[in-house]
């Protein structure tokens, strides 16, 4: 760890899928119709929602439910990011010039659109929008990818291993990984960022399906309604929203220093 | 003129795959789109329409008669409402623009401002707190910030109204289709005054991400070590603020500046789908998440390839722009140090 950031994201993180194994009260049931819309007490510690349900525990799944969508959808991204980088790299110039054809016309797609074009024949659901995230993100990760491996491609480091003869296997685990992985890893953290904030909007907007599904985006969603009434049930998830995001970055930019 | 082509032929490009793919995904649907548009349909009237739809023909001749439809501007009728989708477009897409050319102008200004005292300010704290501010549109979800704003600015000052576009007696002159500008060039300067306490909030909430990407290109160009050299040369040189930032650096970071501000304003017509949610905005974001929700076919075939081409076109033509832009850094370099023009002392 480089950084206290990158030990508070973890935290946050760890902390946040914990929800997935243990909240308070179920998330889902409506056990407390009788107190609905009430502030926070011993009981609960940030108020009951109107539709009678531990605003505590909706949030903390929602959290995990997030993160988890969120990782999902990083993965996705840079495996095909890599996987195209590999096509456009190693494939003949027609591969080449189209990838880069592609990638340039889809940047400057907004992935809220790149969400609606799917949306088109899939059915809103939670795996439409990892999928939707992890697609809108592609040409961000493939043109950072490709630059991060240019760079380390015509160092001189690299050369000279090729020169002693090191074997491609070689050349990738001991000298192009171990100078890549940090560089990567940075860029990771800003497309888990990127894909959490896209997942949230296109959840915020009622595309994921179910109503009552717990996500940050799909809480400020249901709770809209009572923006007036009680405003604290859109403050949390989107300051939980923020937290992650903010954390993300400042670590990103702490390592930049 | 090669630049151009080049851009021609990449919009011609994205506009084929993504018609394309909109063709084919629409064909996928369950249902027939004929029975959609018919109520209760006897068969010989659905023959009449496959007829007159050219649904008989060949799946080429399909997609041709469907790129000339859009072009023709036939883009039939809302499944939902029955309403022209064209009329709808016209009516909701000037609505996004003035949403989105607002919150442009204001995240341009606010940006270019922050991005400058972030560099210029002498104590550290200022400098720092003013880049916080503008990094903050790329940490703040859009649609929550939305609700603290419709939460401060309407219920707890009450100084804007919670939502929508305009007071319900309001009647727009149809003049450009930008509701404020409209009203004040007809000089009805009340009811415009009115109209723009809607526009702030939505405005503002959208304004913050291309804010935090002026702020940061701007912040990254003026740290180049060029132009550091180059700005503190011409302050030897005795030339005014004034002219140092609006003659010199106004051109050697006006390009990247251009390119994230067309970059974002394509960004923008995507996150105002985000904006018009929270505010009620009568615009092309909500109509295009309804009828995708409700698969509303002939929208989604139309509005929604209509929205993301006129993004590309903003983006790819922004990028012509930016292009133009950055030829004069060699001629401002040339005034600095040692180019030896009439103006400062020497």
């Amino acid at each position: 760890m480089k950084n206290g950031f990158d030990l508070a994201v973890l935290g946050v993180l760890f902390v946040a899928v914990i929800g997935w194994v243990y909240t308070p009260y179920d998330p889902v049931e409506q056990a407390f119709m009788d107190i609905r819309l009430t502030g926070a007490s011993w009981n609960h510690w940030l108020g009951v929602d109107g539709l009678g349900r531990d605003v505590a525990s909706r949030l903390w799944r929602a959290a995990a439910n997030t993160v988890g969508m969120g990782a999902a959808a990083t993965t996705g991204c840079l495996l095909s990011a890599v996987i195209l980088l590999a096509l456009e790299q190693g494939g003949p110039a027609w591969v080449r010039r189209s990838i880069r054809g592609v990638v340039a016309a889809w940047i400057g797609i907004p992935v809220l659109f790149v969400g609606l074009l799917l949306l088109v024949f899939l059915r809103p659901s939670p795996a439409t929008l990892v999928l939707a995230a992890a697609l809108g993100s592609v040409p961000l990760a493939f043109r950072q990818c490709r630059v991060l491996w240019l760079e380390q491609r015509q160092a001189l480091y690299v050369t000279a291993s090729v020169v002693l003869g090191a074997s491609r296997g070689h050349l990738l685990r001991q000298t192009l990984w171990p100078n890549l992985k940090i560089d990567f890893l940075a860029l990771a953290k800003l497309v888990f960022a990127l894909c959490i904030l896209e997942l949230s909007g296109l959840a915020f907007l009622g595309l994921v399906g179910d109503p009552d599904f717990p996500e940050l985006g799909a809480l400020l969603r249901q709770n809209q309604t009572y923006v007036f009434r009680q405003a604290s049930l859109v403050v949390w998830p989107g300051l939980t929203l923020f937290v992650i995001l903010s954390l993300i970055q400042l670590s990103n930019i702490r390592r930049d220093r | 003129m090669v630049r151009f082509a080049r851009v021609a032929l990449r919009l011609t490009g994205a506009f084929l795959a993504i018609s394309l793919f909109l063709f084919l995904a629409i064909r996928t649907l369950p249902g027939d789109p004929v029975a959609l548009r018919l109520k209760n349909p006897s068969a010989e009237q659905v023959a009449a329409e496959r007829e007159r739809l050219g649904l008989d023909r060949p799946v080429p001749v399909q997609y041709a008669r469907y790129i000339g439809r859009f072009f023709a501007g036939d883009w039939g009728e809302s499944i939902r409402t029955g309403a022209s989708v064209r009329e709808d477009v016209g009516r909701y897409l000037p609505a996004t623009f003035e949403l989105a050319l607002s919150a442009l102008f204001l995240g341009v200004v606010a940006g270019g401002m922050l991005g400058l005292l972030a560099e210029t300010l002498r104590t550290v704290w200022l400098r720092r707190a003013a880049f916080a501010l503008g990094m903050a549109g790329l940490t703040v979800p859009v649609f929550w910030i939305g609700f603290l704003l419709l939460l401060g600015g309407s219920l707890w000052l009450g100084w804007f109204p919670p939502g929508g576009r305009a007071s319900p007696g309001v009647v727009a002159p149809g003049l450009t289709g930008f509701l404020v500008p409209d009203l004040v060039l007809s000089g009805r300067w009340s009811e415009a005054w009115e109209t723009l306490r809607f526009l702030v909030l939505p405005a503002f909430c959208l304004s913050l991400l291309p804010a935090a990407q002026v702020c940061t290109t701007l912040r990254a160009r003026l740290q180049d070590k060029r132009i550091h050299l180059l700005l503190t040369s011409l302050r030897a040189r005795g030339l005014s603020p004034a002219r140092i930032w609006f003659r010199h650096m106004l051109k050697l970071t006006g390009g990247p500046v251009v390119t994230v501000a067309g970059t974002n304003f394509g960004i923008l017509l995507g996150g105002a789908v985000l904006t018009e949610t929270v505010f009620s905005w009568p615009g092309m974001g909500r109509y295009l998440v309804a009828a995708v929700l409700e698969r509303d076919l002939y929208v989604i075939q139309n509005a929604l390839l209509l929205a993301i081409m006129l993004v590309l076109a903003v983006v790819y033509v922004s990028d012509l722009l930016a292009g133009s832009l950055r030829q004069p850094e060699d001629s401002s370099a040339a005034e600095g140090p040692g180019g030896g023009r009439e103006e400062g002392p020497r």
